[in-house]
């Protein structure tokens, strides 16, 4: 808890700290006996001791426990002398009759004070060391005290007055009808707990309303979480270390009497910043918390008008519960008020520029703001205006920061030329770049903002960036910005090796933190932990000579709070470790992809936010979809929305609609398919640029169905019209599977040297994309339509799928490999030169595996072309009894193919 | 039918009764517009002279004798025949005197305390609003007391719950009378209970309407005209007064003249109708007529301070300094800590330059009125002059904050903004400040060149904003010639000629000359030149010869060409002619 300069006025005596004050008197009375009046035995002792501790350490929190709540927590620490305890302090408030009494009760407590030459101590005398926690905790509340006008000793007496009587009342009766309005100080400490401790716990039981979520190609999904992600961590980022400043700069105006009754400074600024953080994280998950989150805020301004953060965390609130005109409102007025320059970053206010405030912040948050709502070219304007405004501030900072979220911007959102957007303004840094396509220019973006951020020492950034670049490095071919020539020879291929190093140069973060975490700690968020852990019941009380371990434990846990990693930074970490994955399962390899995504889920499930958690588990949950079939991934899915669907713009429903699409499909039922699929083109955004890869994804899905319904040229259009769409707004990866799709449609209506071209297109984009899976997929494609081309070309095709086979075994899933299976079969089979009868086997054993895995797919089709050549095959061989098995599967599955809609009902 | 007679009576009883119960300000209000009724000519005395107003007005008085034999045209308050409520205790209780010297010596609790077991409804009302009265000297204090540097605390009147208590057992009991009514209203107010507030004192104004307070605090509840239609209220003519105020602080200005021309027919001296008159011209932007309004009434009421800081802007707008200074000598004599002196003062160094003196005498008069909306404002127009952007901002703002339809306020966010080079950040504030305020072709003019700034160049946009400027009559003719340099410069030459030919007309119309002039001209001639419109492009060729300068030269050269153009080089002709 250290850093941060306190000034006497930041603490303010109030009747709670007089309560622990009394105890203290007990504790340690002024008439020095080894053992005080109503303790037992020394562990008794010693728990009060460690009570009163964590009570003096939790002081710097917001909330103060009501009399009430002090009496039951002393009635479980105090054991058989916990009646006494309570008389006691009753007694002791009852007797304070007078403003003087408080001042002889103050004198008093001067007694319990050790001198400070510690040296003449007894062995047996019981003295509080001035030094010592709970002796600086005496000493500060007598400073605080002395310093009081007698205005202000009026008012700590009648707020005691309050204080007792509250509690009185609520024990006798819960009627208080307008207790509330008469100390409004008093309600918000007490509704507040409850409140926060809400949060967390009704947001699974509260319903809410399904927004757009996006989109979900396979291999791609990650890539968009992870570049949302580093944008919101770096206006999180932000916003943890604007504390810093706030803090430092509004203590040092501070009055010696300021906010008596309020909370100081420091415990609101503590407690804005948790608030922010579950803001965050739980995303504010329905309707009806952010209500109360809203409300309370509006109080808290009330009371404090000049509290500027409240209006940006109204804004945060808002932005969450996605209510465009309160959060424009609230930011526009929170930087009106606080001119950006209550602390919004590590800068010292004194570099001069704060003279004139510091609106390029405003902007940028503006811009992000129009982000999140899907606005990508009011949010590019704005961008661009923060990025002039901060060069001509020269704020390097907010540049850095500007740029990443620039570059973000133009990653994820369609724009499929700058200069539409940005040719009619003006600005340098933009303007060099103005004939660059608009990778290029996220390229420079990121590289600039990298490099400032790297000289600014913004670590966070940093990491983010090197995030950011490694997804750009994964999805994007490397090309010289200025290539002149046939000269410019490059490979035309990403660079894996470069993705890795990105990622791991992202997360070298956790190292760095150490360095950077004495000035990010926030006493005030802090200061609640330890309040929280007064909360967790103490258990019964136990005889003493065994509890004495117990309590060492609590001792340990309440001592080790202080050493926690910020949520910012774990985020940061979890979200490479998300990227990760991502990356291999674009490079095509499921176990890997896998573990990253299990050790997210692990270790960084608690502390993330929660879509980035429901990433963890889409993944999971479409990973056991692939590999092992739809009941397992169902029945995960459940759980999944048990979890998740209290999540705003949650990607279950997504998920679900592809699952059932794909199933559909699998199943042979196409009406089904057709309305899983117009599902989802209904949850992508209207907007243009907006929601690209659930667009993407919808029409991909769309063509999918066609050509399930054998409407081969109505399929090949709308492939065609998707790879245009592609091709415009740069989406590379996207169009290897597109080029594939195509190649699959010609394949299926039987024009074998139409699909030729596209097979290899997509291959060769997988290559220089190492779509490792994704090319051997295109492979068998390729394979298979040479097959096509007639049974003279079964050789080369067998070649071919030979090639492919390591990857499609090791790391393809279920339908993939089955279909591997069966070509291989069809190969020998259509190859002359191969006879049935010597090398029966083969095929067999291929056969055999692949209506296995169809078993698992429900994939009818597939599975019942596998019976058919198997009852093909025993039937040349002559082994009747196996054929007619053979054949009794395959009529099955036919049956099953012909009647979709039986299995339409046992779908959930 | 109300006769002046009548209403004479009504408020001289009216009087009598609010000041017993200790409403001052109403009874000052009803005593200015008792004062304001045409004296009847049959006991005219000289000494009443002294009443009236000048001699304009004088001779006014006597000229328009029939007006008062003759009833008035009325419309609106004919009906209302609130009968004066007879008093209920005709002669005060001894403690009741005692507690009205105590309540006049400010000593509040001790007031109610004296009447804490008299059950009459006068007594419980004075006892109440003593009570209500000492909370809020209690809560200003502690306001002070508590202040921390997040402002204010959490103080209230402390005795707002009990009140409310109190006056809500009465009203359900029914023993409770219309000064009763006005102060639950008040307290319900306080406790931000707007609906059963704006219920009460309805209750309270329809029997006993003339309690100016009561219907002050019903206006400040009517934010809107829905509101202020859906009130039940009985007809009278204080209603009159109550829509005139209220039309006007829901800026329906010709609404609010409407009635105040109205009540002049009754009250034809009353300051307070003309204060109000200048109000809304002022808003309506008709200085000069606002700046006799308000020299009249300074002759009249020599010591007023009310609404002078309005008289101050005009002052300012027109550069009066030395009327300005005079003015804000005189307030200053009169009372210096009212916040519209301070206000005035600030004005003044404003004019004179002083920007930082100014802002001291705002700060000083937000001090004394934290809710003075036009301080904030000004100050934050002084903040800009000083080129301190955020603590303009921040002036703004609070002005925006506490009057959301402040549209100036609006308008100075953007300027500061946009002054900041952050021209697409300000166009938010220009929208709000236009949603407000439509019809002022300034403010669309703003807005457009903040489109136009090289770093955002809209120019459609900016084109978009000026023809709603040239919709609203702007007055200064930058609409017009900006359209037709805008469209030269986007080289759409007809659209051009034509607001060029326009803004000539409005410049011949005005009878301006300028570089603007010879510019359209130029323009014009050149431009009807290339569309071989010879005899056009002859005119403003003429046109352009009587001044001297370039354009002369360019004039005769531009006539050169066209003589050669129709004349000569057949060739060129031979071009039209198909062959």
């Amino acid at each position: 808890m250290a850093g941060l300069p306190r000034t006497a006025g930041a603490f303010a005596v109030t009747p709670h700290k007089i309560s622990v004050c009394i105890l203290l008197q007990i504790y340690a009375p002024s008439a020095q006996m080894s053992l005080p009046f109503p303790f037992s035995s020394v562990s008794q002792h010693n728990r009060l001791g460690l009570y009163l501790f964590s009570l003096t350490k939790s002081c710097d929190d917001i909330f103060e426990p009501k009399l009430e709540e002090l009496i039951n927590q002393l009635r479980d620490v105090g054991e058989e002398m916990d009646a006494w305890l309570t008389d006691h302090l009753t007694n002791r408030f009852s007797s304070l009759a007078s403003p003087d009494d408080l001042l002889n009760f103050f004198n008093d407590m001067r007694g319990i004070l050790g001198s400070l030459d510690s040296g003449a101590v007894q062995d047996d005398q019981i003295i509080l060391d001035p030094n010592s926690n709970l002796g600086m905790f005496v000493r500060r509340c007598i400073l605080a005290f002395n310093l009081l006008s007698f205005e202000g000793v009026c008012h700590l007496f009648s707020s005691i007055e309050d204080y007792c009587k509250v509690a009185h009342s609520s024990s006798a009766q819960f009627d208080a009808s307008n207790d509330n309005l008469e100390s409004l100080t008093q309600y918000d400490q007490m509704d507040m707990e409850n409140y926060v401790m809400g949060i967390a716990t009704e947001e699974l039981s509260v319903p809410f309303h399904l927004h757009t979520p996006e989109a979900l190609i396979k291999v791609t999904e990650g890539l968009r979480v992870t570049r949302k992600e580093s944008s919101r961590i770096s206006k999180k980022n932000t916003e943890a270390t604007r504390v810093v400043c706030a803090s430092t700069s509004t203590l040092e105006d501070t009055l010696v009497d300021e906010s008596l009754f309020l909370r100081t400074n420091f415990q609101i600024q503590g407690f804005l910043m948790e608030q922010a953080d579950a803001i965050e994280t739980h995303g504010s998950s329905s309707s009806f918390s952010s209500s109360l989150v809203e409300s309370f805020l509006e109080q808290l301004q009330n009371l404090a008008p000049e509290l500027h953060r409240v209006h940006f965390l109204r804004y945060l609130n808002k932005l969450h519960s996605d209510d465009y005109f309160a959060a424009l409102d609230n930011l526009l007025r929170y930087f009106d008020y606080s001119a950006g320059n209550e602390g919004f970053d590590l800068v010292p206010p004194s570099t001069g520029c704060s003279m004139y405030g510091r609106y390029e912040i405003a902007l940028l948050c503006l811009g992000m703001m129009h982000f999140r709502f899907g606005h990508p070219n009011l949010a590019l304007e704005v961008l661009t205006e923060a990025v002039r405004v901060s060069q001509q501030l020269s704020n390097d900072t907010c540049l850095a920061y500007t740029l990443a979220a620039m570059s973000t911007l133009l990653s994820e959102m369609g724009i499929a030329s700058t200069s539409s957007v940005l040719g009619s303004s003006y600005s340098p840094v933009t303007s060099t770049a103005s004939s660059l396509s608009v990778q290029q220019r996220v390229y420079i973006l990121l590289k600039e903002s990298l490099r400032r951020a790297d000289s600014l020492k913004l670590r966070r950034l940093v990491a983010s960036n090197h995030l950011a670049m490694a997804k750009f490095e994964l999805m994007h071919v490397q090309r010289p910005l200025l290539s002149f020539g046939p000269k410019a020879s490059v490979r035309h291929k990403t660079c894996p090796v470069s993705v890795c190093k990105e990622i791991r140069l992202g997360a070298h973060l956790i190292s760095d933190f150490s360095s950077e975490s004495s000035t990010m700690t926030v006493d005030g968020s802090l200061s609640s932990a330890w309040l929280k852990d007064l909360q967790k019941p103490w258990g019964p009380p136990v005889i003493s000579q065994d509890s004495s371990s117990r309590k060492s434990s609590t001792f340990f846990q309440l001592c080790d709070h202080p050493v926690s990693i910020p949520g910012s930074v774990s985020q940061l970490i979890g979200a490479s470790y998300l990227l990760r994955a991502t990356s291999w399962e674009l490079y095509g390899s499921a176990p890997m992809a896998r573990m990253n995504t299990l050790v997210y889920a692990t270790l960084f499930g608690d502390s993330s936010s929660s879509s980035d958690g429901e990433l963890a588990y889409l993944k999971l949950i479409q990973h056991l979809a692939l590999y092992k079939g739809y009941k397992d991934a169902f029945a995960a899915l459940k759980i999944a929305e048990e979890k998740f669907l209290t999540v705003p713009k949650s990607k279950i429903l997504l998920l679900k609609l592809q699952l059932l699409h794909e199933r559909a499909l699998h199943c042979g039922n196409v009406k089904l398919a057709q309305r899983m699929c117009n599902e989802l083109g209904g949850l992508a955004s209207t907007a243009m640029g907006v929601d690209m890869e659930l667009k993407v994804e919808a029409s991909l899905r769309e063509a999918r169905t066609l050509l399930a319904a054998k409407q081969y040229s109505q399929a090949a259009n709308v492939a065609h019209s998707l790879f245009c769409t592609c091709h415009k707004f740069n989406l590379q990866i996207e169009k290897a599977s597109v080029l594939l799709l195509l190649a699959e449609i010609h394949k299926k209506s039987g024009n074998a040297v139409l699909g030729l071209p596209y097979a290899l297109a997509s291959i060769s984009f997988c290559q220089s994309f190492n779509l490792d899976l994704l090319n051997a997929s295109a492979t068998l494609t390729l394979a298979e339509l040479w097959l096509g081309l007639g049974s003279n070309h079964a050789k080369r095709a067998l070649d071919l799928l030979h090639g492919a086979f390591p990857m499609i075994l090791g790391h393809g899933g279920l339908e993939l490999r089955a279909r591997a299976y069966i070509f291989e079969a069809n190969c020998y089979l259509s190859d002359p030169s191969y006879s049935v009868s010597t090398d029966s086997d083969t095929i067999l054993d291929s056969l055999r595996q692949a209506s296995d895995e169809l078993q698992d797919l429900e994939f009818h089709e597939l599975a019942a072309e596998a019976s058919y050549l198997m009852a093909m095959v025993y039937d040349k061989l002559g082994r009747v009894e196996e054929r007619e098995d053979a054949a009794a599967l395959f009529k099955k599955h036919i049956i099953a193919l012909e009647n979709p809609h039986d299995v339409e009902q046992n779908m959930p | 039918m109300v006769s002046k007679e009548s209403c004479r009576n009504e408020i001289r009883a009216a009087i009598r009764q609010l000041s017993d119960r200790c409403l001052y300000s109403a009874a000052k209000w009803a005593g200015e517009q008792l004062v304001g009724i045409e004296q009847d000519p049959s006991n005219f005395t000289p000494s009443n002279t002294r009443f009236q107003r000048g001699s304009s007005s004088i001779r006014r008085r006597f000229s328009t004798n029939e007006s008062i034999s003759t009833p008035l045209p009325s419309v609106g308050f004919s009906q209302a025949a609130t009968p004066l409520p007879e008093e209920d205790e005709t002669i005060d209780g001894d403690l009741y005197l005692l507690a009205k010297s105590y309540f006049d010596c400010r000593e509040y609790r001790r007031a109610s305390h004296v009447l804490r077991d008299q059950m009459s409804k006068k007594s419980v009302f004075l006892r109440c609003y003593a009570l209500y009265l000492a909370g809020e000297k209690r809560k200003e204090e502690e306001m002070i007391e508590l202040e921390g540097p997040l402002g204010k605390s959490d103080a209230i009147n402390r005795e707002l719950v009990s009140l409310e208590r109190e006056l809500s057992a009465l009203r359900r009991a029914g023993t409770i009378d219309s000064f009763g009514l006005y102060l639950y209203g008040v307290v319900l107010k306080e406790k931000g209970n707007e609906s059963l507030a704006r219920a009460s004192l309805v209750e309270s104004v329809n029997s006993y309407p003339w309690n100016w307070s009561a219907w002050l605090e019903l206006q400040s509840l009517c934010t809107s005209i829905e509101i202020l239609n859906s009130l039940n209220l009985n007809n009278h003519w204080m209603k009159e007064f109550f829509l005139g105020n209220a039309y006007q602080e829901l800026r329906m200005h010709t609404e609010s003249l409407a009635k105040y021309d109205y009540l002049q027919g009754i009250f034809s001296f009353s300051n307070y109708i003309q204060a109000q008159t200048a109000k809304a011209q002022y808003s309506l932007r008709e200085f000069d007529q606002v700046e006799i309004m308000f020299e009249e009434l300074l002759r009249n009421d020599p010591y007023r301070v009310e609404d002078m800081d309005l008289y101050s802007n005009v002052l300012y707008a027109k550069e009066a300094c030395a009327a300005l200074s005079y003015l804000a000598h005189k307030v200053f004599l009169t009372d210096k800590y009212r916040p519209e002196s301070c206000c005035i003062i600030g004005n003044y160094y404003s004019l004179k330059g002083q920007h930082e003196k100014a802002v001291m005498y705002f700060r000083r008069a937000l001090k004394l009125n934290k809710k003075y909306l036009s301080a904030w404002t000004l100050m934050g127009h002084e903040y800009v002059e000083m080129k301190n952007t955020p603590a303009a901002i921040d002036a703004y703002r609070r002005a925006v904050d506490i009057n959301p339809c402040d549209y100036r306020a609006w308008y100075g966010l953007g300027q500061a903004y946009e002054m900041m080079g952050m021209p697409f950040y300000a166009l938010h504030y220009f929208r709000k400040s236009i949603f407000f305020l439509p019809n002022d072709s300034r403010l669309w003019i703003a807005m457009a060149k903040c489109y136009q700034t090289e770093q955002l160049h809209m120019l459609e946009e900016a084109i978009k904003c000026y023809k709603r400027a040239v919709n609203c009559t702007d007055t200064e003719g930058i609409a017009l010639n900006q359209l037709a340099k805008l469209h030269q410069k986007l080289e759409r030459n007809d659209e051009a000629a034509f607001y060029f030919e326009k803004d000539l007309e409005r410049m011949d119309a005005e009878g301006l000359e300028g570089p603007n002039m010879f510019e359209a001209l130029v323009f014009l001639a050149t431009h009807f030149k290339t569309h071989k419109k010879f005899e056009e492009a002859e005119v403003y060729c003429t046109r352009l010869l009587d001044y001297s300068g370039p354009e002369k030269e360019k004039a005769k050269s531009l006539l050169r060409g066209i003589r050669m153009a129709q004349t000569g080089f057949p060739s060129m002709d031979l071009e039209h002619f198909p062959i």
